[in-house]
């Protein structure tokens, strides 16, 4: 509450400055952190050898080594991308787009189901301007891997900030869009909000927020894509474990997971 | 500015110009530089608020990142209410920080901003001594918007309103700034002696 000798125009928070907004500075200093992170790492990585990965941990932390041995049995390399809160989405988009770039029958059918969504957005309610806007945009680089573009052609797309941050824009409303649509469903998973729509508001909608297990299967159903995400955390044994979403499908996109963060595999 | 935020900016112009709310005079979107950089809004006080009547401006300014980042957006027109600093005009509102999403317009702000006159939200404030009185005296809340929106945003007037204007003239005659008067007898529940006291020290 407002202390008793308080001036109009001032937020609560004393410790700074006057003049200064607090919701500023937070915001002020978020930009910094992603600036750092954007100086360091690019949005989609190169091939590397998932050897690479055993020198982020110590020798001695033998789940680690463990897990990294048993993926090196099961992948070839990995590709890693930026910790930006969008990784999944950007992931997930990069790296099925990259399938679709040899497999003709799959495009087809992906191609059908993109462009009948954008209808499913704006009968949600989202602003039909601007789901058109991403939806465009989406759909061109779907026809740039129809013409079968040179894969690093495809990675330039992705490594475009604003261009790739509009086909994650457009990732993150298809998976507001199916959990609203399968609200009776996902209302049973959602804790600390009242609806899904203001899940979806909070969680889902804004830029950077991250990917829960809710939001990978959302999208996945949403575009009937399979994904296997292997899990490489403290638990368990010196083997990976994975999970398939959506469950029992076949995989067309292998993810990494560390915690807080999702690479891209290959077999 | 890059050019994705250029090219949005200037489709959402056109989708304020033309839209219902803007026929009706509810909302306005000008230019104010050829970068598309910044832009002056503007928005009708709701009806059936202490705001009836007034005409709000709003600074709205688009930064690089847009619109994968809010525009930034304040109140040129003074205005007492608990959501907006009565000294800066800046604004407390979600979706101009953490719940911005890429999919909303500007269209969308102004039209959020209106909601929020007509509902504030004292829980979450901007300004903690609008907040409080909000809270704890709606009538006199009531009546000081309503005089703030007459003073600063062409609101209309009513004989009712006088004791107020007296109120701020009176002040003004003893040579205090009519703003700072304003202020600080808002502030004080309009008791001439603390606004005094309170100008002074």
């Amino acid at each position: 509450m407002a202390e008793a000798n308080s001036k109009p125009g001032e937020s609560l928070d004393k410790a700074l400055p006057s003049g200064v907004e607090y919701d500023e500075a937070i915001m002020a200093q978020q930009d910094r952190i992603q600036q750092e992170i954007a100086e360091t790492s690019q949005l989609i990585g190169d091939h590397e050898d998932l050897l690479l990965l055993s020198k982020e941990y110590s020798e001695e932390d033998n789940v680690y080594q463990g897990k990294i041995k048993d993926l090196r049995s099961k992948y070839k390399c990995f590709r890693r991308t930026r910790g930006d809160g969008n990784c999944f989405y950007r992931a997930f988009g990069f790296s099925y787009l990259e399938r679709l770039l040899d497999d003709r029958k799959d495009l087809e059918r992906f191609k059908e189901v993109a462009a009948k969504s954008k209808d499913m957005l704006v009968s949600l309610g989202f602003p039909a301007f601007t789901v058109e806007d991403f939806h465009d945009t989406f759909m061109e680089v779907v026809e740039k891997v129809e013409q079968q573009i040179p894969v690093e052609d495809l990675l330039a797309t992705f490594r475009d900030q604003g261009l790739s941050d509009y086909l994650v824009v457009y990732l993150r409303l298809l998976t507001s869009g199916y959990l609203q649509q399968n609200e009776d469903f996902f209302v049973n998973f959602i804790e600390s909000y009242a609806s899904v729509k203001e899940f979806c508001g909070h969680e889902v909608e804004p830029m950077a927020r991250e990917s829960d297990h809710i939001h990978i299967i959302a999208l996945t159903s949403s575009l009937d894509v399979g994904v296997r995400v292997e899990y490489m955390d403290r638990a368990g044994s010196e083997e990976v474990n994975h999970h398939d979403f959506p469950e029992g499908t076949e995989p067309k996109v292998f993810l990494l997971y560390r915690p807080g963060h999702y690479d891209i595999l290959y077999k | 500015m890059a050019n994705i935020a250029v090219a949005r900016i200037k489709r959402e112009f056109r989708e304020v110009v033309k839209s219902e709310e803007a026929a009706k005079c509810n909302i306005r979107v000008e230019l104010i530089d050829d970068n598309f950089t910044e832009l002056r809004g503007e928005i009708a006080g709701p009806p059936e608020t202490p705001y009836e009547g007034g005409k709000f401006l709003l600074e709205i300014k688009i930064p690089e990142t847009y619109p994968f980042n809010p525009p930034k957006v304040k109140f040129m027109t003074k205005i007492w209410h608990p959501n907006i600093s009565s000294v800066t005009g800046a604004i407390c509102l979600d979706i101009l920080k953490d719940q911005w999403a890429a999919a909303m317009t500007l269209r969308t702000v102004l039209l959020s901003l209106q909601a929020l006159l007509s509902a504030a939200e004292p829980d979450d404030p901007q300004d903690a001594v609008v907040a409080k009185q909000y809270k704890e005296n709606r009538h006199l809340w009531e009546k000081t918007a309503r005089h703030w929106a007459q003073e600063y945003a062409e609101a209309p007037k009513s004989k009712k309103d006088d004791e107020f204007y007296d109120k701020v003239s009176q002040l003004a005659e003893m040579g205090f700034d009519r703003h700072k008067a304003l202020t600080a007898l808002s502030a004080h529940e309009w008791n001439m002696e603390r606004a005094t006291q309170d100008l002074i020290s």
